[in-house]
């Protein structure tokens, strides 16, 4: 990878550290905001249980006080008997010497009143009960204050503790709209995060997956859109570089076979490989009923040519003849180096007559070819072949056939092709 | 976790014993005829039989909510205070003002109710001295007097403390009902009670004698919240009275104990 590549790709532990900081940062925000609204909805709980209800306990308690005053001054003006009088009496002053009352300079002063206003009523009834209905209305005009305070007070009460209701509902409908931010922020974050590893993680992995599955020397080098994470990038790179490297192993896989196959003088297939080709030949056409033959064929005076000349010069014949053969047989048959100057044949889908004629032909031209020896004299090599019918016995049979031939045709005189009799 | 498991054992154990135990509870009587007497055996008709019958009724539903079995003493004002701090009483109900003085010697209940103090005499007396103060008589005004208050009493200590400064004389007495007593028989110009003692004691006086004078006061620890005492290192059992504090309260049970005695509920 080159160094501009790294660094203009983010490496994905990178991409998604950044990534999971960002979220963090959002969440924690929004946590941060929540967390806010919950410490406000608590406050203002705590005042409501703590500062709001006591008082609100405080304010009833002073209405409901002032209400018995109230009421107890009313029985002081409806009791018949002095008696049952001075018992109101007994009793507005009690509650009006309650703290709850006395702590709030308004009821205090107006429960102050009332009671001074009842005591010489009291006084004034015990020697005449008729100012009784004399001082009434002004009692009632009392109590009318009264009354209004006890209602100003209770209103009072309740509206302490509306303050604190108001803003912990409001509070909450921000929390519960911030909650459902929250929610989506999540569920956008995760969709975002899926899009992004499917797009930059999982989409590249399938196509290499894809590309190594089918990774082959005989199919181009696998290709890649630009990847955006640098360990996807060097895995897809890896991924060409192990196609070129099979390329490669290929070709020295070939190179080495082909060596291994080969007579390296003259280029020809050698014994070893021609026979297990040759086996493979004669049993396909022994199955299918389809002809074949085999010939061994011997340089004459080889040895001689190679005392006089040197082997040098006998190299070159041994060239000289494997180009010749090369333009003369077809692609399918198989010929072969066997030996020293001896070269084996195999002539699949021909009849023996069928060989004789391309022996033959061939035969004649390697004789009338020139052959420039290093020395730079030209000299003429003749050829001897033995060729048998390999379409009805195993390969040795038949290669034992038709070196019996050779040896006839060195026999009779040499550069001549015999074929060899069915049975020897 | 053997922390949490210890302090748990510890908590049972308290728990068996506060069940098991005897709780010595002493209740304020308001006249020396009510001393020493036995179970609801309440003299009736004695002075203040109701402020007692409401006392006695507390303490009991309080001893029921606790699970406890509690021995009951009808004593003095005097004698409680002492008497849980050293551990004769478990329990002291006797309607008690927080001061200083008193925290540094017991423990405190939550609050029961809230009351004050005011001065209670004849009205022909109210009137002498109004003339002779120049003013109506007050609590803040008075001077020159003799007041009696019940020993060991808030108001008693009030009044001591200024007793010097405004030349007044002050009569300590065992009983509220001795107090007025005093008042009746001209030993003392005005007393100064607890304005529900006062109430009880003289809306009762059939010859109708007495009559609140000048304002009520909750300043200078004469008013406010009253309370149980309870030994400084009875925690365990303060919790458990607190707790069944907030459950009468809770329930209306305090507050029908109030209404079976008092024409109004004042708490």
């Amino acid at each position: 990878m080159a160094a501009g590549d790294k660094q203009h790709r983010p490496s994905a532990g990178k991409a998604f550290a950044i990534l999971a900081s960002v979220f963090a940062l959002l969440f924690g925000a929004v946590v941060a905001l929540l967390a806010f609204d919950q410490y406000r909805v608590l406050a203002a709980a705590e005042r409501l249980q703590h500062e709001a209800v006591p008082e609100i306990i405080r304010f009833q308690r002073l209405a409901r006080n002032l209400d018995q005053l109230n009421h107890e001054g009313e029985r002081l003006f409806s009791s018949p008997s002095a008696a049952d009088r001075q018992q109101a009496l007994f009793l507005v002053m009690l509650v009006a010497s309650h703290p709850s009352i006395l702590e709030y300079p308004q009821a205090a002063v107006m429960a102050r009143d009332a009671e001074n206003y009842l005591v010489e009523t009291n006084q004034l009834a015990a020697r005449d009960p008729s100012t009784l209905a004399a001082r009434y209305p002004e009692w009632l005009r009392l109590s009318q204050r009264m009354r209004l305070l006890v209602d100003d007070i209770s209103i009072h009460g309740a509206n302490l503790a509306s303050a604190d209701l108001d803003n912990m509902a409001s509070t909450m409908r921000t929390a519960r709209l911030k909650l459902l931010g929250a929610l989506a922020l999540v569920g956008g974050f995760i969709a975002l995060l899926i899009a992004l590893l499917r797009k930059h993680l999982i989409r590249p992995l399938q196509r290499i997956d894809h590309a190594l599955s089918s990774l082959d020397v005989e199919q181009p080098a696998p290709q890649f859109p630009d990847a955006r994470l640098a360990e996807i990038h060097a895995v897809e790179e890896a991924a060409g570089r192990l196609h070129k490297a099979m390329v490669s192993n290929e070709a020295a896989r070939r190179e080495l076979e082909l060596l291994a196959n080969r007579d390296g003088l003259t280029g020809l297939i050698n014994r070893r490989h021609f026979m297990a080709g040759a086996e493979a030949e004669i049993r396909r056409a022994q199955r299918y009923g389809r002809p074949i033959a085999v010939a061994l064929g011997d340089l004459d005076s080889f040895k001689r040519l190679n005392d006089t000349h040197g082997h040098g010069a006998g190299d070159v014949v041994l060239r000289t003849f494997a180009g010749l053969l090369a333009d003369s047989v077809r692609q399918s048959d198989l010929v072969c180096r066997y030996g020293g100057e001896e070269f084996a044949f195999l002539f699949p889908e021909s009849s023996v007559e069928q060989a004789h004629i391309q022996l033959e032909r061939f035969r004649q031209r390697f004789a009338e070819h020139d052959i420039r020896l290093p020395d730079g004299l030209l000299v003429r090599i003749t050829l001897s072949i033995g060729l048998a019918d390999a379409s009805h016995c195993p390969l040795e049979i038949a290669l034992q056939r038709a070196d019996y031939a050779l040896y006839e045709a060195k026999r009779l005189g040499r550069n001549r092709v015999i074929v060899a009799a069915e049975a020897n | 976790m053997n922390r949490i498991r210890a302090l748990a054992l510890i908590a049972a154990l308290f728990s068996g014993l506060l069940q098991a135990a005897e709780l010595k509870v002493a209740i304020l009587v308001q006249d020396t005829a009510q001393l020493s007497m036995q179970g609801d055996l309440l003299p009736s008709g004695t002075p203040g039989a109701d402020l007692v019958a409401v006392t006695d009724e507390l303490a009991r539903e309080i001893c029921r909510r606790i699970n406890a079995r509690c021995a009951y003493s009808y004593v003095r004002l005097a004698d409680i205070l002492p008497g849980v701090e050293d551990g004769r009483f478990d329990l002291g109900f006797g309607n008690f003002l927080r001061s200083p003085e008193r925290e540094k010697r017991v423990a405190y209940s939550d609050p029961l109710f809230r009351s004050s103090s005011r001065l209670i005499g004849k009205p022909a007396t109210a009137r002498i001295f109004a003339t002779r103060l120049g003013q109506p008589v007050s609590l803040a005004s008075l001077r020159d007097a003799r007041v009696a208050a019940l020993d060991g009493s808030q108001q008693q200590a009030f009044l001591d403390g200024i007793a010097g400064e405004r030349a007044l004389t002050v009569l300590a007495t065992a009983t509220t009902a001795e107090a007025l007593n005093v008042l009746r028989r001209d030993g003392a110009d005005f007393a100064l009670l607890p304005i529900r003692t006062g109430y009880a004691l003289i809306s009762r006086d059939k010859a109708q004698h007495f009559a609140f004078v000048g304002p009520a006061v909750t300043t200078h620890g004469l008013g406010d919240t009253a309370h149980i005492v309870l030994a400084k290192q009875q925690a365990a059992l303060r919790r458990a009275v607190n707790k069944a504090i907030r459950e009468i309260k809770a329930d209306g049970t305090f507050q029908r104990i109030m209404h079976r005695h008092f024409p109004v509920f004042l708490d």
